[in-house]
């Protein structure tokens, strides 16, 4: 059980790319705690960094209370699961659980039998006389993270480790991983391109682009109050409606319509609106202090629909109930929730004050 | 055989022509076969020679059929050399396949796995050198240097030179065995604390069994059948393998002893093949890198 210090932590590669760009982040104790980002943003740096498997090139590192920046990544007491589970081959699911209490020079009995516990809890009891090739992706998934669980380690990293999962398997694992982290409340960071799995499972979220964080927050925060255009394009299955508008006194003018303006914005100022789709309601009819446009592509969502206005400033994307969907080619109007507007800066696309 | 009821029948030019192809290809068949028969008997014939020769009355060159006898092993027990030679081929085989086995594996998983400039073009020069070094053209610096530091006559002295000369093919062919497995799996016993050697030991090695395996046995082969090294630094014969040792059965005259040869080359071929089933019974020879899960 520890926190998890970066400060200005950093690794450039020999080639010169530079994956981690001075990073400061407090992980709390017991927090699951999601990086989030493109491909090739460097969470993989990052959490190889953390666990020692990258040497940083600047800045410190502390887990617990110990400053661990130049330590062997066996000294960090960090446990890893790995996108592709490096099981070993050779070894059979015991074998390869009680791995770590080998390196430990765990007595052979001892280690079996916890070996035996911790696989009883993961379901994993009826398989341990096989090897890795004879499981299923799921059965391999939870073998790993046995193997991280019964070294009893202060933190535990988690680079992808669902998406060798197909979509079903994922969402109960899903659950099922968020459930033993609460139950044994180890620190736990977790690497994802998948903005949903971050949004579902973690207490906080780092967005990342480019080798550096974009925004920290819960997912409440992420997802409901993007920090920059970046962010706000990135989270959400449906994504953010971003369009451009000038600010006038207390209106805020687009194309499609105008909205009133938060105060203390100042005058004659372009701004790009914020608002997802998820928090705009339709109607059919016309209302004041709305967007408005021609019914486009309707796309089923499940219990929702996604609806496009297409309007003179772009498509505006609107979130109805289902069985409310309008016809396509009608006129229709998006109401903006209260608070739900957001403003970003157009120079440096940063959420301004509202 | 569809082909000649498509042709039209009237056609006797085009018919003819698919007949001769026919024959054409029938004589090719038989001359195929004819060609197979004789060198299998060609290569038959001395393996039949090896088998049937030690059980006969009158052990020659000929290959007769056998008038089973065992005097021939009595005469091979009797001899002071036999035997013993055969316990120092082992000695040397298996210790040149131990030695060759742990220098070319660490050699080969360093290699594998440290990033040198030139790395490749290193391995390609060691490989190339490697034919000179313990090849015959080294014979006499080799002995040279073994003499002055009087090392003639030393069992262990033979066994690292004939490591020296496995150790290039050796180190080639494991480095692409250690390729081939995947770094997480080493970077995972990493975080849980195993140290290079532990890494090596739990995970690597066992991973790469296979390939050791196969160099191993490559080893033995290629020491049980040196004469050249052993005969030219071993001079007591109480020290000498089976290779050279089979040389002095041949009375004053210079006429083989075929009693004695030819139960000796019988119990000689008999480790090898030995070693070549078990191996390729639990692993299989692969000279490719490759796991199976
Ligand atoms: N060993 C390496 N040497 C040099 N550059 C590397 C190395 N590994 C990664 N990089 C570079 O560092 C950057 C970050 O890579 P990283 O693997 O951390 O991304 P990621 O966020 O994990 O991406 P993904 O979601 O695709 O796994 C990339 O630009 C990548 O090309
Ligand atoms: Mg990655």
């Amino acid at each position: 059980m520890a926190t998890i210090e970066l400060a200005a932590l950093e690794k450039t590669y020999p080639g010169g790319v530079r994956a981690v760009d001075g990073l400061s982040l407090t992980i709390g104790d017991g927090e699951f705690f999601a990086l989030l980002g493109p491909s090739g943003c460097g969470k993989t740096t990052l959490l190889r960094t953390i666990a020692g498997l990258e040497e940083a090139t600047g800045g410190s590192l502390s887990i617990g209370e110990r400053e661990v920046t130049r330590l062997a990544p066996g000294q960090r007491d960090v446990a890893m699961v790995f996108q592709d589970y490096a099981l070993f081959p050779h070894m059979t699911v015991l074998d390869n659980i009680a791995y770590p209490l080998r390196i430990k020079r765990v007595a052979r009995a001892a280690r079996h039998e916890k070996a035996r516990q911790t696989g009883d809890g993961l379901e994993l009891a009826e398989l341990m006389a096989r090897r890795p090739a004879e499981l299923s992706g799921g059965q391999q998934q939870r073998v790993a993270l046995a193997r991280a669980v019964v070294a009893h380690p202060s933190a535990f990293l988690f680079d992808e480790p669902l998406s060798n999962l197909d979509a079903r398997l994922r969402l109960s694992a899903r659950t099922f991983l968020k459930r033993l982290q609460r139950e044994l409340g180890v620190t736990t960071i977790f690497v994802t391109h998948d903005q949903a799995e971050a949004l579902a499972m973690a207490d906080r979220i780092a967005v990342m682009e480019a080798g550096r964080i974009r925004q920290v927050g819960t997912p409440r925060e992420v997802f409901g109050r993007p920090a920059n255009t970046f962010v706000a394009n990135f989270i959400g299955s449906t994504p953010m409606n971003l369009l451009p508008a000038t600010v006038t006194d207390h209106r805020l003018l687009l194309a499609a319509g105008s909205l009133p303006a938060p105060s203390g914005l100042g005058a004659r100022r372009e701004v790009t609106v914020g608002i997802r789709p998820e928090y705009l309601d339709f109607s059919a009819t016309a209302v004041p202090d709305a967007l408005s446009g021609t019914v486009g592509i309707v796309e089923h969502l499940g219990t929702s629909s996604l609806v496009t206005l297409e309007t003179d400033g772009g498509p505006i994307g609107v979130v109805v109930p289902e069985e409310a969907e309008p016809a396509a080619g009608s006129t229709g109007w998006a109401v903006p929730r209260p608070g739900r507007v957001l403003l970003y800066d157009n120079e440096t696309g940063d959420l301004l004050p509202t | 055989m569809s082909e000649p009821q498509r042709v039209d029948p009237g056609n006797r030019a085009v018919r003819r022509i698919l007949g001769d192809a026919v024959v054409r290809h029938a004589l090719s068949r038989i001359g195929l076969y004819v060609f197979a028969g004789v060198m299998l008997v060609f290569f038959a014939l001395p393996l039949l020679w090896l088998v049937l020769t030690p059980f006969s009355r009158t052990p020659a060159y000929q290959i007769t059929a056998p008038s089973f006898t065992l005097h021939n092993f009595r005469v091979l027990l009797d001899n002071p050399f036999a035997l013993r030679s055969i316990g120092n081929s082992l000695i040397l085989a298996g210790g040149t396949a131990v030695l060759a086995v742990v220098f070319a594996g660490t050699a080969a998983y360093a290699l594998s796995r440290v990033r040198l400039p030139g790395r490749d073009a290193l391995l390609y020069a060691i490989l190339l050198l490697s034919s000179i070094v313990t090849g015959t053209a080294a014979m006499v610096p080799i002995f040279l240097m073994l003499f002055q530091l009087n090392m003639i006559d030393n069992r262990l002295a033979l066994v690292l030179v004939l490591t020296g000369g496995l150790l290039p093919s050796a180190m080639f062919i494991l480095k692409d065995f250690m390729d081939s497995v995947p770094k997480s799996y080493e970077e995972s016993a990493r975080v849980f604390g195993a140290s290079p050697l532990q890494i090596l030991r739990h995970v690597v090695a066992p991973v790469v069994r296979p390939g050791l395996a196969t160099i191993a046995v490559w080893a033995i082969v290629q020491v049980w059948g040196n004469f050249l090294l052993p005969y030219i630094l071993l001079h007591d014969q109480n020290k000498q393998p089976a290779a050279v040792i089979m040389y002095t059965f041949y009375d004053e005259g210079g006429t083989p002893n075929f009693a004695l040869i030819s139960t000796f080359s019988l119990l000689y071929s008999v480790p090898v093949v030995v070693a070549y089933l078990i191996v390729n019974r639990r692993y299989g020879f692969r000279f490719q890198g490759g796991i199976k899960g």
